[in-house]
């Protein structure tokens, strides 16, 4: 799951965070890197490509990233995909919300490249020892 | 003149409790609108609210806006800047080892195998300090994450103001000194934005306090 072929689809209305998101992706080797501006376009390109890995903003226009999030984990053909949320949200109801709708992983902002690192290969190590 | 007078020598010799104090303060602005309201004529107050609060928003999305386009200039140039030091790091790698290929073979100009010694330290620093700068790149880049940060504070605050300006509009409208309380709009909601205050108790301030809690939670 980890390889460097891993199609990350980056969901923020703010486009600086976007930019940021798929630099650090870069920076980690990852380059298969596709945007939204918030859940509703998320859901289009989610049902249109074959993304392996969401990482998601929180707060959003139309559809925000719990939404998102659930919206996710209930379709047959999603369900599977790994999300990670990066959010200013930082109170105990949204992590404990969040984790409950099924997220992967909760990085709040502002972070460091360190952290996303980090989370990311917690994430494909606990994925992997599933699999396996 | 007397009676805010009386007032100001009450609050300093006998404490009143938070909630007198916000009533005795909400009676204050009531009673200077309802006599700026008397004194002005009510089209005209209306016609400053309706005038200033629009501006005070224009005024805020001039700087979520100006923020942005800075925060996009530096991503633009951190961008094209980025590759460059990559490109100078590898490069000076690859001919570092070109020549260090080149000194195995013996030479018997001294001035050459001092050439080779001074292109090899240049190279080796070169390398260094691309990747260095490049770091440095990634740390400006990184920074810019303020716009987002800030961008959800101000877009919040003019949702606020505007919020504020139709509630005093109606006031005026209704054109009555007595003010209903509203419920507090202060609504226990998931969307917050950013952490503010950096002595709030009720949301985490670092990564290490949410992973705690995941850990908790079994995640």
């Amino acid at each position: 799951m980890s390889n460097l072929n891993t199609k990350f689809l980056v969901v923020d209305d703010f486009s600086t965070m976007r930019r940021i998101v798929r630099n650090l992706l870069k920076e980690l080797g990852y380059n298969n890197v596709e945007e939204a501006e918030d859940g509703v376009v998320a859901v289009k390109k989610l049902q249109g490509g074959d993304f392996d890995f969401v990482v998601t903003d929180w707060n959003m226009p139309n559809m925000d990233g719990l939404q998102l999030l659930q919206f996710i984990r209930s379709d047959t053909d999603l369900k599977h995909v790994p999300v990670l949320m990066v959010t200013a949200e930082a109170k105990k109801e949204n992590i404990i919300a969040a984790a409950q709708a099924g997220a992967n992983g909760y990085i709040v902002k502002p972070f460091t490249s360190v952290t996303l690192g980090e989370k990311l290969s917690k994430i494909f190590e606990r994925l992997e020892k599933v699999e396996a | 003149m007397n009676s805010s007078s009386l007032q100001n020598h009450m609050v300093e010799s006998a404490p009143l409790n938070i909630n007198d104090e916000m009533l005795n303060r909400i009676g204050q602005v009531t009673r200077a609108l309802h006599e700026n309201l008397r004194g002005l004529g009510l089209d005209k107050v209306i016609e400053q609210i309706a005038k200033d609060m629009p501006d005070a928003c224009e005024r805020l999305h001039y700087v979520a806006r100006m923020t942005e386009q800075s925060a996009q200039r530096v991503l633009n140039a951190t961008d094209l800047a980025m590759p460059i030091q990559a490109s100078i790091a590898s490069e000076s790698a690859l001919l570092k080892q070109n020549w260090q290929r080149v000194k195995l073979e013996p030479s018997l100009k001294a001035e050459y195998n001092e050439t080779v010694e001074e292109t090899l330290t240049f190279l080796t620093l070169t390398e260094k300090q691309s990747l260095e700068s490049k770091a440095l790149l990634m740390d400006i880049m990184m920074a810019q994450d303020f716009q987002d940060l800030t961008g959800q504070v101000i877009k919040k605050i003019i949702a606020l103001t505007q919020d504020l300006e139709n509630q005093l509009v109606q006031v005026l409208v209704d054109f009555s000194p007595a003010i209903n309380k509203k419920e507090s709009s202060f609504n226990q909601t998931l969307i917050n934005g950013p952490q503010v205050s950096i002595h709030a108790t009720d949301s985490f301030a670092n990564q290490q306090q949410v992973d705690d809690l995941l850990d908790d939670l079994g995640f």
